[in-house]
């Protein structure tokens, strides 16, 4: 790979590291600060049970501002989500890049069960990977799509929150 | 009222007998045991649909009461349910949640269901049709015509779902059990084949019996933002609760007016057959089954309870098998909006009956757990519970109200399904 097919990938890797950490912190504008305005997000899963792939939820980017920003009017779990993400590959092609990355989402409980008894405790939430495709763009990487493929049928409580 | 001490507290409520259960019937160990022997043994539950099991040879594995259960097609297109257990030494069958046994398995042959201990094979009709060895070890003393499955009874009904008993001979027909509560839907779900788009579950530490109350009762539509937003009006304020036999309730209908929620539209273009748009019709099966069918979306969530304060909850969503891919992807936005594992809704009712779980845990002190709302069997009367816990009483002989006794009929219970039936 050439210098800028190297600082390419490079900062593909940077743009789904910095996604992490505003996922984590719950920084959802700073999330979507990082998608173009083309981005589509999908959480998907495929399910031997009924043999088939399957759509939890999907949304442009339009869409899930909305879904953000309703978020305060919703009642939730409050325990966090903590995300550890590798990324494994990234091709860049032109002003394109996708890249393929490994995660765990971890819940730190804070609600839990008992809070008295759970809060604190950290249990494994979520594998999957993300298929991510970027637009390379005045040094920038910017999300066009993140498929978050999900390993888990058996969700319990779920989330209202992005992965 | 200023807080209570502590026999304030425990102290009956000013209701009247059924208006509240103990909370001893989520949590007793001794209850949980009997409600498997007594009313899960017994009662036809809906395993899965049909679509899950489209071609033949095609397998599904459930089980129901701790008993495994395997549903397959045959190459006559029948579904058949048998326990998932081979009759020589107990090991479970098929292992997988689903698949075909066209193809051959290490130990067996296609078109066989094959224990894979000790390479005995069965037909789709649960047949013993091959035993490894069978002259060499057992002579003339056992041969395979006396070693065929369990097969258990079932019927593929009320939209193609697949329904066991485990029960060869239950009070009831499944017709009679569930007919006059799927009334309402009859015509729409039977009207094309159907398929299923979505499936996930949960195990979540709470009694099943809550999680069907909140399936239930709808005065906990203000814990749904999305709810009272695109539902409060007073079309929906006068939506019925209908009480059927054997536990059965109905809510009935109304008009949604989904798109009074930002970046959510209406359902309309895609309502299933012989349905106004943006209906919203719910079916809630004694003891703990579920059909919610939403315009364009039908859900149906199936309990099996794992213990006392556990129980794992499967949620499935269906649409027309006949969908355009564009018509499908709708639907399932549709679906999981709300009702997905990341949807608005669900998320919000699972931590509800969590948050119940943990206040009513194995040997905590025993409550009474409020179900007194009388709204002329309007969206927020509580009778459809009522309703419920007096036909759980009948099934478990023992009083919600004070377990530790044996059941004794409500006053005015006999007529609940009657009156609702009259108005």
């Amino acid at each position: 790979m050439n210098k800028n097919g190297a600082d390419a990938a490079s900062k593909v890797r940077d743009t789904i590291y910095r996604a992490t950490v505003a996922l984590d912190d719950e920084k959802w504008n700073d999330w979507l600060g990082l998608c173009d305005e083309s981005f589509h997000y999908a959480i998907t899963a495929f399910s031997p049970e009924i043999n088939k792939d399957m759509i939890y939820l999907q949304g442009s980017r339009k869409e899930m501002e909305t879904l953000v920003s309703h978020l305060p009017k919703h009642n939730t779990d409050h325990s966090w989500l903590r995300r550890h993400t590798s990324v494994y590959t990234v091709d860049v092609e032109d002003d394109k890049a996708t890249a393929v990355s490994s995660f765990v989402v971890y819940m730190n409980v804070l609600d839990g069960f008992n809070s008295h008894i759970e809060a604190g405790e950290s249990r494994l939430f979520l594998t999957g990977k993300y298929y991510d495709t970027f637009k390379l763009d005045n040094g920038e990487a910017k999300f066009v799509k993140r498929e978050v493929k999900i390993d888990n049928r058996r969700l319990d409580k779920g989330s209202h929150w992005p992965i | 009222m200023p807080a209570r001490n502590h026999s304030q507290w425990t102290a009956e409520p000013p209701l009247q007998q059924g208006e509240w259960v103990d909370s001893r019937i989520y949590s007793d160990q001794e209850i949980f045991e009997e409600e498997n022997e007594k009313l899960f043994k017994h009662i036809w539950v809906p395993v899965c649909h049909e679509s899950e099991l489209p071609n033949a040879y095609d397998f599904r594995t459930t089980s129901i009461a701790r008993e495994p259960i395997i549903i397959v097609r045959g190459a006559d297109n029948e579904v058949r349910a048998f326990l998932n257990v081979c009759p020589h030494r107990g090991m479970m069958i098929e292992r997988r949640p689903s698949g075909s046994f066209l193809e051959g398995q290490p130990s067996g042959n296609p078109k066989r269901m094959t224990c894979m201990f000790h390479a005995w094979q069965f037909d789709m009709k649960g047949n013993c049709v091959y035993v490894a060895r069978e002259q060499e070890g057992y002579q003339d003393r056992l041969c395979k015509e006396n070693v065929g499955l369990r097969r258990l009874r079932c019927e593929v009904k009320f939209g193609g779902f697949v329904w066991v008993n485990l029960d060869d001979s239950p009070k009831v027909s499944l017709e009679e059990w569930a007919g006059p509560a799927f009334e309402c839907l009859r015509e729409t779900l039977d009207a094309e084949p159907l398929e299923v788009f979505h499936y996930h579950k949960a195990i979540v530490n709470t009694n099943y019996k809550l999680w069907h109350d909140t399936n239930s009762e709808f005065y906990h539509d203000f814990m749904h933002y999305h709810n009272r937003v695109t539902g409060f009006n007073d079309a929906y304020f006068a939506r019925k609760n209908e009480a059927f036999d054997n536990g059965h309730v109905v809510v009935g209908t109304f008009t949604v007016n989904y798109e009074n929620y930002e970046g959510f539209e209406s359902r309309a273009e895609l309502s299933f057959p012989h349905l106004p748009p943006n209906q919203w019709y719910m079916i809630d099966l004694f003891p703990g089954f579920n059909f919610n069918l939403r315009g364009s979306a039908l859900r149906c969530d199936t309990v099996t309870p794992l213990g006392p304060n556990q129980v794992l909850i499967e949620f499935r969503g269906l649409g027309l098998k006949r969908d355009t891919p564009e018509e499908r992807m709708t639907r399932i936005n549709h679906h999981n909006s709300i009702w997905g594992p990341f949807g608005r809704n669900l998320h919000e009712d699972l931590v509800g009956v969590v948050g119940q779980g943990a206040t009513m845990a194995p040997k905590s002190e025993p409550r009474r757990i409020l179900h007194g709302r009388q709204e002329n069997q309007t969206i927020h009367d509580e009778n459809g519970m009522r309703h419920y816990y007096e036909e759980w009483g009948r099934w478990i002989n023992r009083s919600p109200t004070n377990p530790t006794q044996p059941y004794t009929p409500r006053a005015g219970a006999a007529g609940d399904a009657a009156v609702a039936a009259a108005e």
